[in-house]
């Protein structure tokens, strides 16, 4: 693997991670917390599709 | 709960989130790239700090510059990791991180760490206690007040065990202090009271309860909401007085003296007793489910006599801020052989006499004439052969040698919870021998039996 997509691949673990520490979150939000954090997760999502294009087109 | 300064270094938004949500309640500072980071750690001060390695895709582990950046600041730094070599994780460490946890499960993690940071901050204050609140220099005293403290922010009931005068109040108040409650330290020893004067004390009572209850009061049930509620010498009260106790603790709730209407209180409790708990469960002064509702941890604290150390560390602390007063080899010597009955209090006693009086330089004389007529301590389980030898010229080698005996049979009876076949085996000695030292420490009754 080439040292690109190991960094690729680093960044989608993290990126993932993140995302599934704030889905554990999410329930227990107030209504204000709930808006921002789901706009946060939908950017980091679309950031992982990014990264998941960017890797298909090194592999 | 402890306000700590934490830092985080974290590029992602979201994630930068996750941790503002788990480190609430501390003050929580981000820093998103390493200039920023460098620069944040440079003038601010924090206790903890987070650190992810690669700050985004292209980067080439710059968390690792801050981590070290950190560490000269003592900052407990701590990686947190997606999915890090080895390699890099053992060059985090060895610039100075001191722990690690793998992303993506904040929840557990980060309340982990916390714990695990405060219990070693608190370890490592143990020791400024030793020097002030709690002096000992005994490792056995001090490991075991130290696993104590471990306790203290729990609602873990805590025993003191120990004779008179040995610091079971000043341990029930530094255990209270690093618990975390915020409400107050409330003290009460059962023995000065009678029964129903008890009663009124720790319930309180309404006016007109009794004769005499010329206004309502509250009782020290409800003083300690919040708190910790000390009760000295458990093993006086009265069993019915144990009864509504332990009603009282498992309910969390009374009603004082001629009132209807229930009180409730939130207190941890600390309880104390110079007794032995078995022995007064065994002779029927202690009920059994109360002893089991009050002894979640116990500390057993030593007679001064088997903390020899103490002795000169107690005088000197109890000579600050008051008459400086040096002492002659010999009387250095003859305080330490004196049993001090009386403990750390009877010591307190001597030095306040000593500084209201005229000399500075103590001699011989001086502590023979305070401490005259007390018993020389005999013997220490450590071997204090100077101590056994002075005793047996004062009173005579057959009495020396019965105290000799008496301390390691009644410290033997104390590691064996009073369990007294299992003393007559650890040491091979017959039921007479093991009766005949209970007579001699006043357990006649109960060697009688």
């Amino acid at each position: 693997m080439s040292a690109d997509a190991s960094k690729l691949l680093h960044d989608l673990k993290s990126k993932c991670a993140s995302l599934k520490s704030a889905a554990d979150l999410y329930k227990d939000c107030s209504a204000a917390e709930k808006q921002e954090m789901l706009a946060l997760m939908t950017a980091a999502a679309e950031e992982i599709q990014r990264t998941l294009a960017a890797l298909s087109k090194l592999s | 709960m402890e306000k700590l300064d934490i830092f985080v270094l974290e590029d992602d938004k979201l994630a930068q989130k996750v941790m503002t949500s788990q480190l609430a309640g501390h003050n929580v500072d981000l820093a998103a790239d390493l200039k920023t980071a460098l620069k944040k750690l440079e003038t601010n001060r924090y206790h903890l700090g987070f650190f992810d390695l690669m700050l985004g895709p292209s980067d080439d582990y710059s968390g690792l510059k801050a981590i070290a950046a950190a560490a000269a600041r003592g900052v407990y730094a701590v990686v947190v990791s997606s999915s890090d070599s080895d390699a890099i994780i053992d060059r985090a460490y060895e610039l100075g991180a001191r722990d690690f946890y793998a992303k993506g499960n904040e929840g557990s993690n980060v309340a982990e760490l916390l714990r695990k940071f405060l219990q070693n901050r608190r370890a490592a204050g143990a020791s400024d206690i030793f020097a002030s609140a709690f002096i000992t220099g005994d490792r056995a005293t001090r490991d075991m007040v130290g696993e104590a403290l471990k306790y203290a922010p729990t609602e873990l009931p805590l025993l003191l065990l120990g004779p008179s005068g040995t610091g079971k109040t000043s341990l029930a108040r530094v255990l209270h202090e690093h618990s975390g409650r915020e409400g107050a330290f409330v003290a009460i020893n059962c023995s000065a009271y009678t029964e129903d004067l008890l009663e009124a004390e720790l319930f309180g009572y309404r006016k007109g309860a009794f004769t005499g209850a010329a206004d309502s009061r509250k009782g020290r049930l409800l003083e300690a909401h919040n708190g910790t509620l000390f009760l000295d010498e458990i093993g006086t009260m009265s069993l019915n007085m144990q009864m509504k106790l332990l009603k009282a603790l498992e309910e969390r709730c009374f009603y004082p003296l001629g009132s209807e209407k229930p009180e409730r209180s939130d207190f941890r409790i600390i309880s104390a007793t110079l007794e032995d708990p078995q022995d007064l469960i065994a002779r029927g002064k202690m009920r059994f489910d109360l002893f089991q509702r009050v002894h979640g941890y116990t500390v057993t604290l030593k007679p001064l006599a088997e903390r020899r150390e103490d002795i000169f560390l107690l005088v000197q602390h109890f000579m600050k801020g008051g008459r400086r007063l040096s002492f002659t080899a010999e009387a250095r010597a003859q305080l330490e052989a004196y049993a001090w009955p009386g403990n750390v209090r009877e010591l307190k006693k001597f030095i306040d006499l000593l500084s209201s009086g005229a000399e500075g330089r103590v001699g011989l004389d001086t502590v023979k004439k305070h401490l005259k007529g007390q018993p020389v301590r005999a013997a220490r389980a450590d071997g204090g052969a100077d101590a056994v030898y002075a005793d047996a010229l004062a009173r005579g080698l057959e009495s020396a040698l019965e105290n000799v005996a008496d301390e390691v049979i009644a410290r033997n009876l104390r590691e064996n919870n009073g369990v007294r076949t299992k003393t007559m085996a650890d040491l091979k000695i017959s039921t007479r021998l093991l009766y005949a030292s209970l007579k001699r420490r006043g357990l006649s009754q109960e060697a009688e039996k």
